[in-house]
């Protein structure tokens, strides 16, 4: 019903204070309608219960009803659909038009009905523009003007400026109501704007969020790791697929558990039930470690998750990241193996070898001549090649694997040379070398040192010098250039090594010119794991050589002098 | 004093060559190849003047016979212990608990030096 009524009176236009204009005219025109209809209804009550007085005024009276409603149909129907200020135009006209018929000439010049033309004045402010107003008193002030002048009376001043005072009254109230609705348009616009901005950054920033749970979601569903996040007591809150490959457990059995029941789980080994036990005892960071799960071998790495809330960190749990790690496992079981096979069962049969071929030499079994002791000799220098061989093997596997640690102890420079002599001299003698050796005076009797490991070095640059030097000498320093440095020299008057190669000559399986390793033998090694070596005990190597002249190895590392007394080692 | 050498070397060729090393300095020589048999030989034999005991041999270690039996029984205080082994690391975690370590490979001329220095001068 309300709609219906609110559709008869609006006007469906987009320029807001047109329509209200309109609106605002059709509730006059409404209002119009049912004062004409009122009117009608008291001229017929009239003519009923009165003696019909004069005829013609009800027929006039009644003619001016029709017409006043036709007239009215025919504004409304402009205003609905042609144009609302013409329609109000032709209602305010019509209105001022009945208002000079009302009375006759005298009677409005004497002032009966000049209020009723205020009527138009104020309502053409309203509902044409706020200044017709001024338009309408003129004219009404026109109309009284000349009905006053065609019946010979003066123009009612009074009248006329009060229509105009009425008029500005109206210009300036009308105005100002407009001004304010369109403030409040205004208002009202940028409110729609801002939340129109708003409910976008909301429903941006949830689709965001989707999209980003989403993400994690694949991540999280994707990763080959097996992923589980615990709260802080160990519930698991969420794990991911892979753990549940890997685990070979049904979700359920994972996911809203306590991790203390997981590790009952028959398929832990005891050492891995031990382990995880004691991860989720420690406060800090856990370490990574391994476990055996059936017949898998897992890397588990744990994190502790924190929250930033509140201006602090927050522990509210552990992620723990599993890794199938039996297929590596087992190629490092099988590398440790081969290395075990090697070093052992390797080195037993040439032990052997060379124990025999020394009896040979030494004859044990009687009487040997010169060409029999030197075929032995010969034997045993091959063997002892070969063992040198496999020891580098040995040495750079364990390297690579980060298994080759330094383990320092006191040690005497005195011995290391005196033992690099008993192994080398006879080489250098076989090629007709000076083998020769000095300690620096300043350098201490006893150093902190890995003794197997700085005889390796010795032997090591020892042993490339004499195979790359054809006449002359190999010399030998340890020297001690500061208080917390000392250091292994080894000069020799070689071939030496072209400029261009000595950025290589400490890589991997590499002599100098890449087929070298053929003409001198041995696998390139050597200087490589001197140059490892050195690393591990945070020295440094460095090499000057001149082509044709020799070259001179420095090796400079840090001087540790042992706790205990001297004493006691010059005795040993 | 003895003049009993116990080999405990479970490679034939390397206990032959020792043998023959400590038989040529003088030493009166008796060698066991297995762990178990050491244990036994060990437990219930005389006290050998100087032992040379291989670290990795089969059944029982030459490290459990070191800390089970050799360094628990008085009867060897006076014995010579020396270990032969392929790990040099090895070869330094026990170099306090024994006179002497040698690492593989061992010289024969070695051995017999050794060992001549240690034959006590009739």
């Amino acid at each position: 019903m309300k709609r219906q009524f609110d559709a008869l009176l609006n006007v469906p236009v987009s320029d807001p204070d047109d329509a209200r204009r309109r609106k605002l005219l059709n509730i006059l025109l409404l209002g119009t309608i049912i004062a004409t209809l009122l009117g009608l209804v008291a001229v017929i009550i009239n003519t009923v219960t009165q003696a019909p007085t004069d005829e013609t005024e009800t027929q006039y009276t009644l003619f001016g009803i029709v017409l006043a409603t036709v007239g009215i149909l025919a504004i409304y129907q402009i205003n609905r659909r042609f144009s609302g200020r013409l329609a109000a135009a032709l209602f305010l006209l019509l209105l001022t038009g009945i208002f000079a018929l009302t009375d006759t000439p005298q009677q409005l010049t004497e002032g009966r009905s000049l209020f009723l033309f205020t009527i138009p004045i104020v309502m053409s402010s309203l509902i044409l523009a706020s200044g017709a107003s001024f338009l309408f008193a003129a004219l009404s002030s026109g109309i009284i003007a000349f009905l006053a002048l065609s019946i010979g009376h003066s123009v009612n001043l009074f009248g006329t400026i009060g229509f105009f005072l009425l008029a500005l009254v109206s210009w300036l109230s009308a105005r100002s109501l407009e001004e304010a609705l369109r403030e409040l348009r205004g208002i009202n616009a940028n409110l729609d704007q801002v939340v129109i901005e708003r409910t976008k950054a909301l429903a941006e920033s949830l689709e965001r969020e989707r999209i980003e749970a989403g993400r994690s979601q694949a991540i999280l569903n994707s990763i080959a790791d097996g992923v589980v996040v615990f709260d802080t007591n160990w519930n698991a809150m969420l794990a991911n697929p892979a753990l549940i490959g890997m685990l070979d457990l049904p979700l359920e059995l994972i996911v809203n558990k306590n991790f203390r029941d997981l590790i009952e789980h028959p398929k832990l080994s005891p050492r891995s039930r031990h382990l995880l036990s004691a991860m989720m005892e420690y406060d800090t960071q856990p370490p990574s470690f391994r476990i055996e799960w059936d017949q898998k071998t897992l890397s588990i790495s744990a994190a502790q998750v924190y929250d930033y809330t509140k201006d602090r960190f927050t522990n509210i749990g552990t992620v723990t990241v599993f890794r199938d790690f039996t297929r590596e496992a087992e190629v490092e079981k099988l590398k440790s193996t081969f290395v075990a096979i090697v070093s052992h069962e390797l080195r037993t049969p040439l032990n052997a070898i060379l124990g025999y071929a020394e009896m040979f030499k030494e004859a044990v079994y009687g009487p040997m001549n010169d060409k029999q002791v030197n075929m032995a000799e010969r034997i045993m220098k091959n063997t002892q090649r070969l063992l040198g061989l496999i020891n580098d093997l040995l040495d750079q596997a364990q390297m690579e694997a980060g298994k080759l640690t330094i383990q320092m102890a006191p040690v005497r420079p005195a011995e290391l040379l005196e033992n690099l002599h008993s192994v080398m001299d006879q080489n250098a003698h076989d090629k007709n070398l000076r083998l020769t050796s000095e300690i620096d005076d300043h350098l201490p009797e006893v150093i902190n040192g890995d003794a197997a490991r700085l005889q390796q070095i010795l032997l090591n640059l020892v042993n490339n010098s004499i195979k790359f030097t054809e006449h002359g000498t190999v010399h030998v320093r340890l020297f001690c250039p500061h208080e917390n440095k000392w250091g292994i020299q080894v000069s020799d008057t070689g071939v030496g090594i072209p400029e261009s190669e000595i950025p290589h000559i400490f890589e991997t399986f590499r002599q100098v010119e890449g087929t070298a390793t053929r003409v001198h033998g041995g696998f390139g090694l050597g200087l490589s794991i001197v140059k490892q070596l050195v690393n591990l005990m945070n020295g440094k190597i460095d090499v000057k050589s001149k082509v044709d002249v020799g070259s001179l190895f420095t090796v400079t590392l840090p001087l540790v002098v042992p706790e205990q007394s001297n004493e006691k080692w010059r005795i040993g | 004093m003895s003049d009993l050498a116990l080999i405990i070397e479970d490679d034939e060729d390397l206990a032959s060559i020792f043998a023959e090393a400590l038989r040529g300095v003088g030493f009166e020589v008796e060698i066991i190849a297995d762990g178990q048999a050491a244990q036994e030989r060990l437990k219930n034999g005389m006290a050998p003047f100087l032992i040379l005991l291989d670290m990795h041999l089969p059944h029982v270690s030459g490290a459990d016979l070191l800390t089970n039996i050799i360094k628990k029984d008085d009867g060897f205080a006076k014995t010579i212990i020396i270990i032969t082994t392929a790990d040099a690391r090895m070869g330094e975690a026990y170099n306090e608990e024994v006179d002497f370590v040698m690492i593989k490979p061992i010289s024969f001329v070695q051995l017999r030096d050794l060992t001549s220095r240690l034959k006590p001068k009739r």
